[in-house]
């Protein structure tokens, strides 16, 4: 058979191949719902550290922490943006949850010191305003990290 | 079904390739996925997931979620080896132009 296959004909064929592959890459993502959640439950934990007293907060976080663990550990990798299909790990990129993850301790490390600084500027409600802030990066970043996440998953795909 | 230098017959055909190429980059798909990624029938995609089924190529699973009843496809190791021979035989011929 390949004997009577021209080159054309393979080339068709592998194009149809990658575009395959592509529609399942544009799958890797996250829901939308999952960085609404992030970005009020983020808001909700900074109003009550002004709000609050350190046990209430300190619960709280540790109710969070422990719903996001459990949330993230079927989302993080990017892999089930919706209910349809399961990307392949080797496509996803074996290190997306570390990356996902990896910017959620940044984004933790930009709330305390956006709020040591609305602090020392003596704003009233330096937690809120530090988790409104990062909030915003949440809703605005998440899906663009994501994306980022899709162009490294197409490229080790155009090198393979 | 012919199997020349890894070039498979019954992969070959436009539609079965890209219904395989969808899985081989998946764990698995839902077969409403795979029917609007690819634009076919209900009936054609049953008929080309049946033939990849019964070569052995395929798996099909129906898991009861959420009251639903759905039907999955998944690559069966075989399927994902004959896959890989394949791409690597297209690759092969236009190199080898």
């Amino acid at each position: 058979m390949t004997d009577y296959l021209s080159d054309a004909e393979a080339r068709v064929a592998l194009h149809d191949v990658e575009r395959a592959r592509q529609r399942v890459i544009d799958q890797i993502g996250m829901p939308k719902w999952y960085w609404w959640g992030l970005a009020a439950c983020w808001i909700a934990l900074g109003v009550l550290n002004d709000v609050a007293n350190a046990w209430i907060v300190a619960v709280a976080t540790i109710v969070f922490g422990a719903v996001h663990s459990a949330v993230s550990q079927r989302l993080l990798a990017g892999r089930r943006q919706t209910g349809n299909v399961k990307v392949r790990r080797d496509v996803a990129g074996r290190h997306a949850p570390l990356i996902v993850f990896g910017c959620l301790v940044g984004l933790a490390g930009v709330t305390i010191a956006a709020a040591l600084a609305a602090n020392a500027d003596g704003a009233e409600h330096p937690a809120t305003m530090a988790s409104v802030l990062v909030a915003v990066i949440i809703l605005l970043g998440g899906p663009r990290v994501m994306a980022a996440i899709r162009a490294g998953a197409t490229r080790r795909d155009a090198v393979r | 079904m012919t199997v020349d230098n890894g070039f498979d017959e019954l992969i070959h055909p436009a539609t079965r390739l890209q219904i395989v190429s969808l899985l081989a980059a998946a764990d698995w798909a839902d077969f409403t996925f795979i029917r609007e990624q690819l634009g076919l029938s209900d009936s054609a995609l049953s008929k080309q997931l049946s033939t990849l089924e019964e070569a052995g190529y395929v798996t099909i699973e129906r898991p009861l979620s959420e009251r639903r009843r759905r039907v999955r496809a998944r690559l069966t190791p075989v399927g994902r080896e004959r896959f890989n021979a394949h791409v690597a035989a297209l690759q092969g011929i236009i190199a080898g132009a």
